[in-house]
């Protein structure tokens, strides 16, 4: 058993290197359809990050009555922590409102017009986030409801559309990436079962000699995965390249985005290492079949 | 052609040899019996029909007729490379068509089969070529090498087992690829048109040695075009045609019609 997995290595190997021209075209063949699904699935993923990210900003605003005293805001605020759709509530003085509006005036560089009030302008208001963007109008409706809430912006409405956005580009980027993986395995397949074409002669020598089936697939299994193998290699090689320059790139385009590379990482080296050697040994197999069933 | 002394190979043919004489029954054993074989291709074609053949151990039979007459169909029948579709075909004592998956590589390494291509693998030695038919079988690793050295001595190519095939004349690519076939020891030669790429000197030299092979004790059975060959060695012939033996007779001559 084990002088037959050493042949069947050892012959993978020169196998490998007495068709060098074919094994090195199919890994590049294969280093190129990893490339593609890996550029896929990132695309996907920073997709998905960013649009995660866009919902999370969803949240409710109501400003509140100007006679409410501070038990009745801390009643209200303890009642929505209650509620299972709330996530978080913060409480935003008159005086806090005045100083962040002066802030984003000077921000954008234009004139403080509240210098020119004698009295602060601005209501008192609750920012309540949500553990899910679906949940908008429950907390909407539960905040009109109270007699110290003077208004609820309507965002409703708004965050309908996002959401309805958000998940057609996440069903689109599935598909995307399905069709991707698909057209992949295709390509690798094929090019495998070329590699393995260009070798029918010694195949049919090894019929003729008596080779049993077993003898005659397991090289070409092993050559198979050490295609798959070397091809996501190279693969990460190049993506480890990139990722920094890109990374910067993406956190310099993107800006808000907490997208990290870090994260992706080991989730991404499974991915090409799997489907590397996977579509490696399912395409030498798939092909040396056509030659054993007779 | 020089051929060095092997004697190895004079050793165990030898021995089977005496074991014949000794045991009646296995001289009168026959390496290959057709009973009725029926060959029907799916696209309705009829290769063979009602054959019925039977080849003694130690023969040397001819095998003849033209393009057409079945006698490829006949060697893939007896390698497995088809089912016959009527009729039995035993090998060695075992109904081929009833071997497992399993069972037939091994009933495949009691045949040593030669094509008129050769079917070399060029880009290994002669020695690598030969080798090969032992490595993909199994074979443990140090049996490889005396076994190997063996029938590169017994066809003459010793001095050339590092050589690649086309560094190699065509009748050394041959005298390689028989020499591929007799490293299992097989209980059967299959030369299918060995000399059809030669000229007719390295033509007489094949033949040569396939008689030589024959004599040591391997039964030989020989497809061939070659009626110059077949007239004058005076063996016997088994003539097809359209899938019919018509002729099977001892010292019998072949006139090419085709």
């Amino acid at each position: 058993m084990i002088t037959f997995v050493l042949f069947s290595i050892k012959r993978a190997w020169q196998g490998f290197w007495r068709n060098a021209v074919m094994s090195l075209a199919a890994t590049a063949t294969m280093v190129l359809m990893l490339l593609l699904l890996a550029g896929f699935w990132i695309i996907q993923t920073g997709l998905l990050a960013g649009l995660q990210f866009t919902e999370q900003k969803v949240q409710v605003e109501a400003s509140l009555q100007p006679n409410t005293t501070d038990t009745q805001v801390q009643a209200l605020q303890v009642q929505l922590r209650a509620m299972p759709e709330v996530a978080a509530v913060a409480y935003v003085s008159r005086e806090a409102a005045l100083v962040r509006f002066r802030e984003s005036m000077a921000a954008q560089g234009r004139e403080d017009l509240t210098r020119y009030l004698d009295a602060n302008p601005l209501y008192a208001s609750l920012e309540v986030q949500l553990t899910d963007p679906t949940h908008v109008r429950i907390v909407g409706d539960a905040l009109r409801a109270d007699p110290t809430v003077r208004n609820v912006y309507n965002i409703e409405d708004l965050v309908d559309r996002v959401l309805t956005i958000t998940s057609i580009l996440r069903t689109a980027g599935t598909v995307v990436l399905l069709i991707v993986g698909v057209i992949a395995l295709f390509i690798i397949i094929n090019t495998i079962r070329l590699a393995v074409l260009a070798r029918a002669e010694e195949i049919e020598v090894m019929r003729l000699v008596g080779a049993s089936d077993a003898f005659i697939r397991w090289p070409f299994v092993f050559e198979g995965a050490f295609v798959g193998f070397l091809g996501s290699v190279v693969t990460l090689a190049i993506l480890a390249a990139v990722a920094d320059p890109l990374s910067a790139f993406m956190a310099d385009f993107f800006r808000v985005l907490p997208l990290q590379f870090g994260s992706l990482t080991r989730d991404l080296v499974t991915l090409i290492m799997g489907a590397g050697v996977g579509l490696g040994i399912l395409g030498s197999w798939l092909s040396v079949r056509t030659y054993l069933i007779r | 052609m020089t051929v060095a002394p092997a004697q190895n190979v004079a050793r165990s043919i030898r021995h089977r040899v005496l074991r014949r004489t000794q045991d009646q029954a296995k001289l009168e054993r026959a390496v290959l019996v057709m009973h009725d074989v029926t060959k029907e291709y799916p696209n309705g074609k009829i290769a063979l029909r009602d054959v019925d053949l039977v080849i003694p151990e130690g023969a040397f039979v001819f095998l003849v007729g033209p393009s057409g007459a079945g006698k490829s169909t006949l060697i893939k029948l007896l390698i497995r490379d088809e089912v016959a579709t009527r009729g039995e075909v035993v090998l060695d004592g075992q109904d081929v068509a009833r071997l497992g998956r399993r069972q037939v590589p091994r009933m495949r390494r009691k045949i040593g089969i030669i094509f008129q291509d050769f079917k070399l693998l060029p880009s290994k030695s002669v020695y690598e070529n030969v080798a090969f038919a032992l490595e993909v079988t199994g074979v443990p690793r140090r049996q490889i090498r005396p076994a190997v050295e063996r029938v590169l001595a017994l066809v003459g190519l010793t001095a050339q087992s590092s050589q690649k095939p086309s560094q190699l004349s065509g009748g050394e690519q041959q005298r390689t690829a028989i020499a591929r076939a007799l490293v299992h020891d097989p209980r059967l030669i299959i030369a299918d048109e060995p000399t059809g790429n030669l000229d007719p000197l390295i033509s007489w030299e094949i033949l040569q040695l396939l008689l030589r092979i024959n004599e040591l004790g391997v039964t030989v059975m020989m497809a061939t075009h070659n009626a110059e060959v077949v007239t004058a060695l005076r063996k016997r012939v088994v003539a097809l045609e359209e899938g019919r033996i018509i002729r099977d007779e001892i010292g019998g001559a072949y006139h090419r019609e085709d």
